[in-house]
């Protein structure tokens, strides 16, 4: 049982350590120094004095002109307002040498703010300016006036104002419950896609929230409940804003920045690597910045590389290397292990600090080399065979000197090597293009010359196979070799030799127009459907009258028979019905000319109706007549 | 054997005129000439075309139609099969031979075109 826990266990955290996160945004040099630039602004009243000064001294930068500062804070001090209190106590508290006067009064009123019916912002800025003055204040009270204010205000900004106050209480203070809302506060937090965890109210919630949170954590010494990947999902959220609306939101920035970089719990780590991740034979150290989010060097950390391998096989080519620490930058000579060229995929740790979050990184570097071409050989082969080939040997990069003749007897050949230059190992790059330049006409072929199993490069060219790409046209071609691949650094363009081909049937090269793309098309006539073949007009009349003479033949049959009408009842429903039945008949020749089949069950439903019912009303009578005839 | 045939034909056509009451003869006088009609509309399409063919359709059916409408009211009004139709009056068959047609003509003058 406690193998299959262990091993579960194992499994899990192997798990978890694949998946881990890293940072995908965070704040690089010039982004701190734009930070730093917009605290740095020349202030115009207190609140802005405050957020310039405790902002800079949190990105650890002291004000230049201290005493003017100072000076300043103190002629704009409102002795009669909390807030004002706050702003000048907590600015004066960050520059050195700078005292606020404090009176009888000024005590009285802070003290007096901390109660149940201040709100938690006045809380925050009564308790801060008592705390930065050096005034003594009741933690207790102050903790039971936060607990009241938290359950009658609900909101996220009340409650990290609340953990704020409550890092600034002695030690000694019951500050359980106000600790347990920061899982509460974490629990908040919108998740975006996995990459961002942030506050609703935006990122100056969010960044307050970090602040507060390891503030009351370092405080009360105990780690607040974030993971691992939370802690990185805030770095992408505070951090992917690089430039910022207002003063307190980079005030905000900053003093997130500084809290995940200092606390005792969480140091976010920030690997980057110095320029491109690719080595060559030139440049044979991969450089990497490790560094906090503050862009602050991590001297004490150690870089090591747990396993290097290429993005196809899972062979480790490295493992366990150690970087070496060079002037604030972590290097590896990786060269020195001697790969081919291509992708590798790197694994990263950082050690050397317990509080370091996100220390496992993978990165993709690429190594490149120089190509060299051997053996490039042209030769002009009969198709019979009954000559031997003519195989000339040319050397990079020069030309042929003798220009190669083919007609249709012929067929142009060349072969040629590609190795990497200093290990002679042979390479297939992606791009191995052959590129037939007709100089007089600029009409150009391009063809793939592609390995065979043994890696050697072959193109052929048949003339009479290919006379359609060229469109028959003979004369002579330069021929170019162009080779290019990512991992290459020095891609070829190479004119080789110059090659006259022949082609039969030749078009005359004066009639040569571009091809016809994208001139107008020859219009297309609609066809109308023909109508049908119809019959004379005399047939057609002929067996009309033919058709309709059986009817005569029938009123003939019955005068003959003696049928008559001579039991026609003149009563009103008879002759409603052969009204209605007449005027059926006659509906049948209107919906035939006029009408549509909706239009004609509407007059038929009318007419119909009043038909039946006096044809009902006649039959009945007829019948009637019949039964007391019998 | 023509003979035989000859006087077969001969004895029903006697017959026939004898014993068939009047109200029946009117309706074969009828059905005759509804199959003349037909067997015209068919000779036509032999012999000129089935251009268009929707009409011959139509006219044809409509001959075919009435000539079993026909057909069934003559077996309705038959004295001699009372028996059988005990439920069905001569009006009432008469009736339903109406209706029958206009239902016939209805789609008759629809497929016609």
């Amino acid at each position: 049982m406690a193998h299959l826990c262990l091993f579960s266990l194992l499994v899990l955290s192997m798990v978890l350590k694949t998946q881990a996160l890293t940072p995908t945004h965070h704040l690089t040099t010039t982004d701190v120094a734009r930070l730093q630039a917009v605290l740095s602004q020349p202030f115009t009243d207190l609140k802005s004095a405050y957020y310039s000064v405790v902002g800079l001294s949190k990105l650890g930068i002291l004000v230049a002109d201290a005493d003017e500062t100072c000076q300043f804070i103190k002629s704009n001090l409102d002795p009669s307002s909390v807030e004002s209190l706050f702003y000048a106590a907590e600015a004066s508290q960050a520059l050195s040498g700078c005292e606020i006067p404090v009176s009888n009064d000024t005590r009285d009123l802070l003290l007096a703010t901390v109660s149940e019916d201040s709100t938690a912002s006045q809380i925050h800025q009564s308790v801060s300016a008592l705390s930065s003055l050096g005034l003594p204040l009741a933690s207790q009270e102050v903790v039971s006036a936060l607990k009241a204010r938290i359950s009658k205000e609900d909101n996220v900004l009340t409650i990290i104002l609340a953990l704020q106050t409550a890092s600034r209480l002695s030690q000694q203070a019951e500050l359980g419950d106000i600790l347990e809302e920061i899982e509460d506060l974490a629990a908040r937090l919108d998740d975006l896609s996995g990459v961002y965890l942030q506050f609703e109210e935006g990122l100056e919630a969010t960044a307050l929230f970090v602040s507060a949170a390891y503030a009351l954590s370092d405080h009360v010494d105990m780690e607040p409940p974030l993971k691992e990947d939370q802690v990185i999902q805030l770095v992408n959220s505070i951090f992917s804003k690089k430039s910022w609306d207002s003063l307190s939101e980079a005030f905000s920035v900053a003093s997130a920045a500084e809290s995940l970089s200092n606390n005792r719990f969480h140091v976010p780590v920030i690997v980057s690597a110095q320029g491109p991740a690719a080595i060559s034979h030139s440049q044979p150290f991969l450089r990497l910045q490790v560094t906090d989010v503050l862009c602050q060097p991590l001297s004490s950390a150690s870089v090591l590389v747990e396993s290097a391998s290429t993005s196809t096989s899972k062979s480790a080519i490295l493992s366990q290397a150690p970087f070496t620490l060079r002037e604030e930058v972590f290097e590896l000579n990786f060269m020195a292990s001697q790969p081919a060229s291509g992708y590798y995929q790197f694994s990263v740790a950082i050690a050397g600090d317990s509080r370091f979050v996100a220390n496992h990184v993978e990165l993709k570097v690429k190594v490149s080399t120089r190509v060299a071409i051997n053996n490039m050989d042209l030769s002009v082969v009969d198709k019979d065979q009954s000559i031997g080939p003519k195989t000339t040997r040319v050397e990079y990069p020069t030309k042929a000197k003798a220009s190669f003749m083919a007609d249709s007897h012929q067929n142009f050949a060349m072969t040629f090597q590609l190795v990497d230059e200093t290990t002679g190992v042979e390479l297939t790059p992606h791009q191995t293009f052959v590129r037939l330049h007709n100089q007089k006409t600029g009409q150009e072929v391009v063809f793939v010359a592609e390995p065979d199993s043994k890696n050697l490069y072959k193109f052929e060219l048949d003339t009479t196979e290919r006379k359609t790409e060229f469109d028959s046209i003979s004369g002579t071609y330069a021929l170019y070799l162009m080779m290019g691949d990512a991992t290459l650094e020095n891609p070829i363009l190479w004119n080789v030799a110059d090659v006259v081909l022949k082609f039969l049937d030749e078009e005359t090269p004066s009639t040569i127009q571009a091809k016809t793309l994208y001139t107008p098309k020859p219009e297309i006539q609609h066809l109308f459907r023909e109508p049908e073949k119809k019959p004379p007009t005399v047939v057609s009349n002929a067996f009309t009258a033919l058709v309709l003479s059986p009817f005569l033949l029938l009123l003939i049959l019955w005068f003959k028979l003696g049928a008559n009408i001579s039991n026609f009842t003149l009563s009103p429903c008879t002759i409603l019905f052969h009204i209605g039945h007449a005027a059926m008949l006659g509906l049948m020749y209107v919906y035939w000319t006029h009408l549509n089949m909706f239009q004609t069950m509407k007059y038929l439903a009318i007419i119909g109706s009043l038909t039946f019912l006096a044809g009902n009303r006649m039959l009945a009578q007829k019948a009637v007549k019949r039964l007391e005839g019998k | 054997m023509s003979n035989s045939v000859i006087s077969v034909i001969s004895r029903f056509l006697e017959e026939y005129a004898s014993s068939t009451p009047n109200k029946l003869k009117v309706i074969d006088a009828y059905l005759l000439y509804i199959m003349m009609t037909g067997a015209l509309q068919f000779l036509y399409c032999l012999l000129v075309g089935t251009f268009p063919f929707n009409s011959f359709l139509s006219g044809f059916i409509s001959c075919v139609g009435s000539f079993i409408l026909a057909v069934c009211l003559r077996i309705q009004i038959n004295p001699q099969n009372k028996g059988e139709f005990l439920s069905i009056s001569p009006e009432r068959a008469f009736a339903d031979f109406q209706f029958a047609h206009t239902v016939l003509h209805l789609v008759v003058i629809n497929f016609i075109g």
